[in-house]
């Protein structure tokens, strides 16, 4: 097979290696546009405010005699539980944040390639589509995880620290289990939701309406229904009434809807695996104009 | 008499970026190229021109009027963007007869100058398809078509032969300089010489926001040709080719790249050193890989214009 | 209308229509027409003895007013000037012989009347389901009329502030958002004339106020303070005007630079 002349250009002589985290130049390069983006650093700065109002809380729980005087009956919301750890993780401001910082960063995601026509320079490298979707998830899941899982995991660690004693880990041994757990399916969702969203269109502000319609859309159904049949069923309805459920679920904790809590988790992990397939099939290397 | 376009000290920049600096030119009937590299300065004038940036100092005027925000001049000048940018949803004709209904045509009228400038662009055929399903050609003819459906006096075309097949070229220089026998005014913006030379003599040189050379286009040729080119030639047999030609009267200098098997020539005849390879390739047994120019192009001539 | 601002509205209004956008917005304002259906059917199995008027104004409502004019004003309205520039098309506005604020009034009122058609269609049919009964009457016809052109003029309000927006901001969607479910959500709530710092005060002090015989759905009319009428209206025309004449006098002095 004859060499190909090209003009100016140098061939690289080297071997190509088999690299096992291809997708990461992709997440790495959607974390600095991210960041690049004007007001992100701002919000994701101020989307931590919660965690530390929550650390606050850790360490005042340890010191209840010495915070008395602010703290008078208050002690059982100063309490740290499990159901401590699930509170945290089912803020709505945490929800409303993550939103926010996702409709800054993450709304262009496929949305942005899409319109630039960029999809096919990915597929045109040795890149799948597996590693195309997965790089691109790679970057909700770093700032979920970021606002979810890791201030969790360290709040549970500040308690450890605090309280001097492994008594805690005793009291409650599952509940690293929990929350690693709720993070991870929390993750799951808001990125199967971002990635979906996303995929449904090359303009972004259509995304963010997407996703906040979405988000509220969904809240006021729950409403309306809960209204209409009294059923605690309507929270089936709402996405941050599901969360609660099935974090209740992980937590031990009393469900806030009288239902079972698999049903909340049954419905989120089929929207992800529609969500999956719906993106798999809006993702092509060549544009179908129909 | 004014001229058709006039520009008086006409500056912009961008934050601390100079987009053009101190132009004064005067542009009447006929047609004129505004030549340069990339980031020259020329879609930042056409943009003044055809009202989407203001001035710093300076003015623009188009028969004498000022541009900025007098929607009267519009009616007046076609613009074909040097952007690829559509009301994709619509089809071709939709696309055409929409923004002609914008200079108040009746509908019957806009119709029909539609169904003309398609026909002149030649993409009859495919009127009714949504713009979205053009090739890169097709939504270049479209676009000029929208820049001449309203028969303007004065057209600006920013990069209008972009991503067109020889053929196409072909059929749109013959349309540009058909509009310019029928007395209209015409600018047009390219970085490919070549193009600008089957289009028009009258050129203007701009680069890093000024203007640096106006004329004929055989002045620039000539500048062209009386600066020394640069030839490589990638041969297993290069040192006898090197030595074949070092004879020549219009060789300058011979450069060896030995781990290449390349040698440079730097020449200020190009036709005849050109015709003198191709004599060698064909009378003898020397055997040629590859040849490049590595200085043929327009930046080359800017930057010995401006004195690299 | 001039001429200017009629050919833009035209021209918009058929470049709306054929956008697959529309249609989706179409189909979500249409969510209201499914709920109206399920509702009927749930009275007429007999589990419920509210009112059709009541239900449709405090269920159906609270869908049209406080989310569908919001998300509709908010994705249109924002898009007014955005989408020009991100889509690169503004340079076949600006070369056309059109005055800039035309083109900004002729493109509002083009999403105000594809958002209007959207909403009124829903709300009309919605609204039949849930009272063509044997107690319709004629002044029934009045009441919906009523709901149309308050929901009508809380579009407009809310369109025209978005425009501003756009007209403004570069990204003014995260804005727009803040304020139309965040500022609108909760200042209502706030006693006294803080809650009249916002367009859905204005909007409900329109809206009839029907007393819930079950009392289920009175909270939903919580701490309202009611402006009178003709106050309302008012207050809802100027902010309308205001800000549209904004928009346009910012987009006639702006400049847009398109990103290369």
């Amino acid at each position: 097979m004859s060499s190909i002349r090209e003009k100016g250009y140098h061939h690289w002589e080297g071997q190509f290696l088999d690299k096992p985290r291809i997708f990461w130049p992709i997440t790495r390069t959607g974390i600095k546009l991210a960041f690049g983006r004007k007001h992100f650093k701002l919000g994701y700065t101020f989307s931590f405010l919660p965690a530390m109002t929550y650390a606050v809380i850790v360490y005042i729980s340890e010191r209840l005699e010495d915070f008395k005087f602010i703290a008078q009956g208050g002690d059982k919301l100063l309490q740290v539980n499990p159901n401590f750890f699930k509170s945290y993780l089912t803020l709505d401001l945490l929800y409303f944040a993550i939103l926010i910082l996702m409709s800054i960063g993450g709304a262009g995601l496929l949305a942005d390639d899409f319109r630039h026509k960029a999809v096919q320079l990915y597929f045109a490298r040795p890149l799948t589509k597996a590693d195309y979707l997965l790089g691109k998830a790679g970057v909700v899941i770093f700032f979920v995880g970021t606002l979810t899982l890791v201030p969790a995991i360290l709040l549970y660690i500040l308690k450890l620290l605090f309280a001097g004693s492994f008594a805690f880990f005793l009291e409650y041994p599952w509940l690293i289990l929990s929350i690693l757990a709720f993070s991870l399916f929390m993750i799951l969702f808001f990125t199967a939701f971002i990635l979906l969203a996303s995929s449904l269109s090359n303009n972004r502000n259509y995304v963010i309406s997407i996703i906040f319609g979405f988000y509220f859309f969904s809240e006021i159904l729950r409403g309306i229904f809960f209204v209409i049949f009294r059923s605690p069923f309507s929270a089936l309805f709402s996405i941050a009434a599901n969360l609660k459920q099935v974090a209740a679920g992980f937590f031990q904790v009393k469900p806030p809807y009288d239902y079972p809590w698999y049903l909340s988790f049954l419905l989120i992990s089929v929207f992800c695996f529609l969500s999956y397939l719906v993106v798999k099939h809006k993702v092509r290397g060549v544009e179908v104009i129909k | 008499m004014t001229a058709v376009i006039e520009a008086r000290n006409l500056s912009r920049w961008y934050g601390n970026v100079l987009g053009i600096s101190d132009l004064n030119l005067e542009i009447n009937q006929g047609i004129t190229a505004l030549l340069g590299p990339n980031g020259a300065g020329k879609s930042t004038f056409m943009k003044i021109l055809t009202g989407q940036l203001k001035t710093n100092i300076g003015e623009a005027r188009i028969f004498g009027e000022k541009v900025w925000n007098n929607r009267h001049i519009f009616r007046r000048l076609g613009f074909c963007p040097e952007d690829d940018a559509f009301y994709e949803d619509l089809s071709g004709f939709e696309f055409l007869a929409g923004l002609l209904s914008l200079y108040g045509f009746s509908h019957a009228e806009c119709n029909q100058r539609a169904r003309q400038a398609l026909e002149l662009v030649e993409l009859t055929d495919v009127a009714d398809r949504k713009v979205r399903s053009y090739s890169r050609g097709m939504r270049q003819r479209i676009k000029i078509a929208q820049a001449i459906a309203h028969d303007p006096e004065v057209l600006i075309l920013d990069e209008p032969l972009n991503g067109l097949d020889p053929l196409s070229k072909r059929r749109i220089i013959k349309l540009i300089k058909e509009f310019k026998n029928s007395g209209k005014t015409i600018v047009v913006s390219s970085h490919i010489l070549p193009e600008v030379e089957a289009l028009t003599s009258e050129i203007i040189l701009i680069h890093q926001g000024k203007i640096i050379a106006r004329g004929d286009i055989y002045f620039i040729r000539d500048l062209i040709d009386t600066h020394p080119h640069m030839i490589r030639v990638k041969s297993p047999h290069f040192r006898q080719l090197a030595q074949t030609l070092a004879g020549e009267d219009y060789l300058l200098k011979i450069a060896f790249e030995p781990s290449e098997q390349a040698v440079v020539f730097e020449t200020h005849d190009r036709d005849r050193f050109f015709n003198r390879l191709n004599e060698i390739v064909l009378t003898s047994s020397l055997v040629i890989d590859e040849i490049t120019s590595p200085d043929d192009n327009l930046q080359a001539v800017f930057d010995y214009l401006v004195g690299k | 209308m001039k001429p200017e601002t009629q050919r833009v509205f035209s021209f918009y209004f058929f470049l709306k229509k054929k956008s697959p956008r529309s249609r989706m917005f179409f189909l979500l304002s249409s969510a209201s027409i499914l709920l109206a259906l399920i509702i009927r059917f749930y009275r007429l199995a007999g589990q419920w003895t509210e009112s059709g008027q009541i239900i449709f104004q405090n269920i159906l409502m609270v869908f049209f007013l406080q989310f569908l004019i919001v998300i509709l004003a908010l994705f249109y309205g924002t898009s007014i000037v955005s989408e020009e520039v991100e889509g690169k098309t503004l340079p076949y506005l600006s070369s056309r012989p059109l005055s800039r604020a035309s083109i900004i009034i002729g493109k509002y009122l083009s999403s105000l009347a594809v958002t209007s058609i959207m909403l009124i269609s829903t709300l009309l049919i919605s609204y039949f389901i849930l009272n063509l009964d044997r107690e319709f009457q004629l002044q029934d016809i009045w009441t919906v009329v009523r709901y149309a052109l308050v929901l009508l003029l809380g579009l407009a309000a809310y369109l025209s502030f978005f425009t501003f927006l756009s007209t403004w901001l570069a990204r003014p969607i995260l804005l727009g958002l803040a304020f139309g479910f965040g500022w609108e959500n909760v200042i209502q709530y706030f006693p006294g004339t803080t809650q009249k710092l916002s367009i859905v005060h204005y909007l409900k002090s329109l809206l009839p106020q029907y007393s819930s015989a079950s009392g289920r759905l009175s909270f939903l009319f919580i701490r309202l303070e009611p402006t009178p009428d003709w106050l309302s209206v008012l207050i809802l025309v100027l902010i309308t005007v205001v800000f549209l004449v904004l928009a346009a006098l910012l987009f006639s002095f702006k400049e847009y630079l398109i990103q290369d």
